[in-house]
């Protein structure tokens, strides 16, 4: 499968390139014909701040604007749903609220300093961003990573899959009345947050990857606290997770909400959870090197209900690689280290990272030493367009639900 | 298997700890919020970890409501406002028009998630008394919080 993450604008010395995912790998293609192939061509070359940004006029027709204040969503991001008594005609979403401008901030700094900024851009995917910078800036700059830098980015992607998973369920069964299932998330959530820190020295797994090498290993003792500590919340979520498909209230919300098409989906150019709820396989798994193959998980139905299911499953698996890996990952120490390397100090590149809700992409174009183009591709920015997509002709009460389902953050798709 | 409502009724997730905050307030605090703190949080451009943080400080471990603290969903109910990261341009006049929908007496409080970004920066906000810089935990968060309200119950 070939999925279009993004469109790289022309200079004047070269022509538009195109992002593209190819079996799961990153991959520039030069020619501007190939666009005519992906239908999500044109709304990642515009890329418009304001999506689906069409009012519906008419009698009895309402525009509900829904942020940029307000405690539902609390990020910085309005919606404008225009509804019909209680169905929603249209969703149209303005992301520029939270637009901070990081791509332009990257420019003329050391590829370093970038990847911190890069950290910033979605906190939450803080460690998938700057894997794929580190993978964009090593392939521009000719560096080989360190071994155990490459074992240990793979492995904690997952503890930030796991995290965000949980954060993202809990939100879910808050949104559909579960208070009682949504405490408990929240409680593991803490839990999850808490051995991030153990293994990383910071919440959100900040500041430990570093170009070519890994700055921070974790003890013997920290990473034994995060086996168990993982067994643990595999072992109660599946519990949970078992206890909350028996409650139909809990299903009926989630069944048949927000329902995308696979052909909907692979026009949009989605990647992860929400791909994947439609039957299809984006094979980052198998592009992104892994330890060893995770399962793929996919489900068929479409609904939010899907993209749920998906994510508890991915959960658990996530918990169990972590607690299998990390009873070896004190060998992985640094070995022939980027210290020892040569790098070149321009050329251009791009990365990918397999992000808890789907690809993040970075292109970076370096020259002497410094940062001259820099472009971000995130899984929100296409998540933005099928929440609106999807939001079409429910009623109301549907949207919490189904905007949790998708797993997307304004401070992702706005940058 | 258990009715849902009484799933985990046995478990004990709230802690009992002391909850520093990393720096004290800057002006005294209004007596009348001894009892209990309502806050309107307001994110204004933040990277989005300070969300998750405020998601975080709602779990059970940290069991605000025990002391009296509430997230409220209205600017008009809130004694205090918390403000998320920096503000970006388009925000400033959100920021601004939520400021003057709070009630007297009110107090609010700033977490900067990007001290070193020098592009954006904050207006001058009335009775600011609590700034807080980088990626402050729920932990220190609370301890905020409970300077701003009951010191003596810091503990419990």
């Amino acid at each position: 499968m070939k999925l279009l993450i993004g469109v790289i604008p022309p200079n004047e010395e070269r022509a538009e390139r195109l992002f593209v995912l190819e079996e799961g790998k990153a991959v520039l293609l030069k020619n501007v014909d190939d666009a005519r192939v992906y239908p999500n061509y044109a709304l990642l070359r515009d890329r418009p701040a304001r999506i689906n940004d069409r009012p519906v006029s008419g009698s009895g027709v309402f525009d509900f604007r829904y942020g940029p204040v307000t405690a539902g969503i609390r990020e910085a991001g309005c919606f404008h749903l225009y509804t019909y008594g209680e169905k929603i005609l249209r969703a149209g979403i303005d992301l520029s609220w939270k637009a901070r401008g990081i791509e332009a901030a990257m420019l003329a700094r050391t590829p370093d300093a970038a990847l911190r900024l890069a950290e910033t851009v979605c906190s939450n995917f803080a460690f998938s961003h700057s894997v794929a910078f580190s993978r964009a800036a090593e392939s521009a700059l000719g560096l080989v990573p360190d071994l155990a830098a490459r074992k240990w980015r793979i492995l904690l992607l997952e503890a930030e899959r796991v995290t965000n998973h949980l954060y993202q369920l809990s939100r879910l069964s808050a949104a559909a009345a579960q208070k009682v299932l949504a405490a408990h998330l929240s409680a593991l959530f803490e839990d999850a947050l808490r051995l991030n820190a153990c293994l990383g020295g910071s919440r959100y797994l900040m500041g430990i990857n570093r170009l070519g090498a890994w700055e921070r290993y974790p003890s013997a003792a920290d990473s034994h606290t995060a086996i168990e500590g993982y067994i643990l919340i595999a072992r109660k979520f599946r519990q949970l997770y078992e206890h909350s498909l028996a409650n139909y209230n809990y299903l009926d919300r989630l069944h048949a909400a927000g329902v995308l098409t696979p052909r909907q989906v692979e026009d949009f150019g989605l990647t992860g959870p929400t791909l994947r709820a439609c039957g299809l396989d984006d094979q980052l798994n198998s592009g992104t090197e892994h330890l060893v193959n995770l399962p793929v998980i996919t489900h068929n139905e479409g609904d939010a209900l899907a993209r749920m299911e998906i994510r508890a499953e991915e959960l658990v698996n996530s918990c169990q690689y972590l607690a299998d890996h990390l009873t070896t990952a004190n060998t992985w120490r640094q070995g022939s280290g980027a210290e020892q390397q040569q790098p070149a100090t321009e050329g251009e590149g791009c990365g990918v990272a397999h992000s808890p809700s789907g690809a993040v992409g970075y292109y970076l174009n370096i020259r002497d030493g410094l940062i001259r183009e820099a472009a971000i591709f995130t899984p929100s920015y296409a998540g933005m367009h099928a929440v609106s997509t999807a939001l079409e002709d429910l009623i109301f009460t549907d949207f919490p639900f189904v905007f949790d389902s998708f797993g997307v953050h304004f401070a992702d798709a706005a940058r | 298997m258990q009715w849902w409502p009484f799933y985990g009724l046995k478990r004990q997730l709230a802690e009992s700890r002391e909850f520093a905050s990393p720096v004290p307030p800057m002006r005294a605090v209004p007596r009348i919020f001894r009892h209990s703190l309502f806050i309107y949080v307001i994110d204004v451009g933040s990277s989005n970890a300070l969300n998750f943080e405020i998601s975080a400080l709602e779990s059970p471990q940290y069991s605000i409501h025990r002391y009296g603290i509430y997230l409220t969903d209205s600017p008009r109910h809130a004694d205090i406002l918390l403000v998320l990261g920096k503000p970006t341009a388009a925000m400033l006049p959100p920021l601004l028009e939520t400021v003057s929908q709070l009630p007297e007496p009110f107090c609010i409080a700033t977490i900067d998630d990007c001290p070193e970004d020098r592009e954006r920066s904050y207006p001058d906000l009335p009775n600011h008394i609590c700034a807080l810089e980088g990626i402050p935990s729920p932990a220190q968060i609370l301890g905020m919080l409970l300077d701003l309200s009951t010191p003596k119950r810091k503990t419990r």
